[in-house]
């Protein structure tokens, strides 16, 4: 099988400086209006909020989401993203508990799951950022969080050591 | 001549083999389908309940969708008999149905607890759509529905009785509600949360008669008496009680049977063309390793994927299964995994009881085994740490100082998800050992 050339959100945590741009582009983009609780990528503190980094679906290989739904509402839109077919979802949320990444939604208001989906292949998170902290390119997917979250919750961790 | 597959059940684990064996055999293969029922999803039953979706919604695959995938169906039909021998099936309209590989996938019963006037009028089962029918036609505004058992079916259906307009009482034989999903303290604030909800919720009470009342002018009513408090007058029963894994019919297939169908990583029994998945099987557990039955929708779903790989000639091993539970009552999220119950395992516990919210976090070593969480579903944060609990759970990532993390602030799971670079773990998983296709892109028959 020849490998998908799908473009990915590359996060690059170390040019994040917390000011939840994407948060608000994406959730406008999403939704319609300016609520980062709708935000499907979502900038997580660090090191006592001295560090941010923005956190969102990684778009993986299995798709936990579309492989748990019972009715087929999450499928592969153009943009190689996983995507929530609203008419089809009916809001069990076995996908919530199914993705072992917590980048599944719900919204009580709609009662349907929600989540990245790439903004069918151009991304408002991307666009928006500042700094580049968030790119959209053809690279693998990797843990783009994992080496700076460790890095900058070392301060964290000792003090609980000590406690 | 090509391979003769006969798939018995139209559930999950039966349709999701059937997908999979068309999305991965190389060279078309016959797949006949056994199937009492017409293929639905039980998981959308509550939402036919309170008729947010059209019965239409509940099916899985149509008669045109079972035909494009080129499947020979015989539904309304139950399997009788398993020859092993012979390699043939044996319907209940006397049809023998011949395969070269089978699978079972046969699921599960509901069972109603053993008291006088279980099986009377206005007393139901909420399983089968059929049953699903016979409750949506008895509850109307106003409708006073005791629900006997207090489980996951109880609770998936607790809304939609409720959107219905019924006032609803649950009665629950265990001390506590939810017993095979959360521990004590996680069901009492359930419990508190569903009064506040006007639920009335009475646990540690048996039931010991159910009896129909002459009502003045109009319906009967039914009384349920119990061995201790007062009795119960209302119009509908519904008894979740359980559920039996329908395998009474494999009494003579000389298939090895605990539990469940016992099968090896491949989800082979002991005769190995004869696989069994879902509710029937008793595989491995992703935690302990034991051999277990996971009577859960997920578990279903990847044993039918599993199945159908190998089915169309690949080598697929299961690494087992999760248990993962889910479900919201009046806006408060519930959810357990793997080896909660757990009662040696080192656990943290961390709770804001007006909220409320409740985290039970269990440990082997720096490792999670198990998980409970609690919160209101509104709240961003409960459902994040929803995912990543499973995630923890599923990876079995090595904490080491987040641990500790953990034990100070049980509430920022995140930090731990991420710091310990559990994502960089997860990426390369795959049931399949490839990446799944969406749900339509299921080759169809030339």
């Amino acid at each position: 099988m020849s490998a998908l050339t799908t473009k990915v959100l590359k996060i690059t945590p170390e040019k994040c400086t917390g000011c939840l741009r994407c948060e608000l582009a994406c959730s406008y983009m999403q939704t319609g209006t300016f609520q980062p609780a709708k935000s499907v990528i979502r900038v997580s503190p660090f090191e006592g909020h001295t560090s941010y980094a923005p956190y969102t679906c990684t778009q993986c290989a299995e798709g936990w989401c579309m492989t748990a739904c019972p009715v087929g509402a999450i499928t592969i839109n153009a943009a190689g993203a996983k995507d929530v077919l609203d008419d089809t979802c009916v809001g069990c949320k076995l996908c919530t508990i199914a993705c072992p990444y917590g980048t599944m939604f719900y919204d009580p208001d709609t009662r349907k799951a929600f989540k990245c989906n790439l903004c069918g292949g151009d991304p408002a998170c991307a666009e928006a950022c500042p700094t580049a902290a968030i790119t959209y390119e053809d690279v693998p997917t990797v843990d783009w969080l994992g080496d700076f979250a460790a890095e900058r919750s070392r301060r964290v961790l000792a003090s609980a050591g000590a406690a | 001549m090509a391979t003769r597959h006969l798939i018995i059940g139209g559930g999950t684990a039966g349709m999701n083999a059937i997908r999979t064996i068309r999305e991965e055999e190389r060279e078309r293969s016959d797949i006949a389908l056994v199937s009492a029922e017409k293929p639905y999803s039980r998981m959308v039953l509550p939402y036919y309940l309170d008729r947010s979706i059209a019965e239409s919604r509940v099916y899985t695959a149509t008669a045109k969708v079972l035909a494009d995938w080129g499947v020979k169906t015989y539904l309304g039909r139950r399997a009788v008999g398993l020859d092993t021998k012979a390699n043939a099936c044996a319907l209940d309209d006397g049809t023998r149905v011949e395969y070269d590989d089978c699978l079972i996938a046969t699921g599960s019963s509901a069972v109603r607890a053993r008291v006088p006037g279980a099986d009377g009028r206005g007393v139901h089962s909420f399983w089968t759509l059929d049953e699903a029918r016979g409750v949506l036609r008895e509850i109307t505004p106003g409708s006073h529905v005791v629900m006997v058992g207090a489980g996951f079916i109880s609770f998936t259906i607790l809304n939609s009785i409720l959107a219905l307009g019924a006032t609803l009482t649950i009665v629950e034989i265990a001390p506590q509600i939810l017993p095979r999903m959360v521990d004590a303290t996680g069901a009492g604030l359930v419990q508190q949360w569903l009064e506040r909800h006007g639920v009335t919720v009475r646990a540690g009470a048996t039931v010991t008669s159910i009896d129909d009342v002459a009502a003045r002018g109009g319906k009967s009513k039914k009384r349920l008496s119990f061995k201790q408090g007062k009795d119960l007058v209302c119009d509908v029963v519904v008894m979740a009680t359980g559920i039996k894994t329908n395998l009474d019919w494999l009494k003579d297939s000389g298939l090895r049977i605990n539990a469940g169908i016992v099968v090896d990583e491949h989800l082979r029994s002991n005769v190995p063309n004869v696989y069994a998945a879902g509710d029937v099987a008793a595989g491995r557990d992703l935690i302990s390793g034991a051999e277990a039955v996971h009577a859960i929708e997920p578990t279903a779903q990847e044993h039918g994927r599993i199945v159908g790989s190998n089915m169309a000639g690949r080598d697929v091993r299961y690494r087992g299964s999760l248990i993962i539970n889910i479900v919201e009552v009046c806006h408060l999220d519930v959810a357990s995994f793997g080896a909660w119950d757990d009662a040696r395992a080192a656990s943290i516990t961390g709770l804001k009881a007006d909220r409320p919210a409740y985290r039970k976090l269990l440990f082997s070593g720096d490792r999670l085994t198990g998980a409970i969480i609690l919160g209101p579903s509104s709240d961003i944060w409960t459902t994040n740490d929803v995912g990543m609990l499973k995630g923890l759970v599923q990876s079995g990532v090595r904490l080491g100082a987040y641990r500790q993390h953990l034990e100070r602030n049980p509430f920022d799971v995140k930090t731990a998800f991420i710091g310990s670079k559990t994502t960089a773990q997860l990426l390369p998983e795959t049931v399949l050992g490839r990446p799944s296709k969406a749900p339509g892109d299921t080759p169809v028959a030339v």
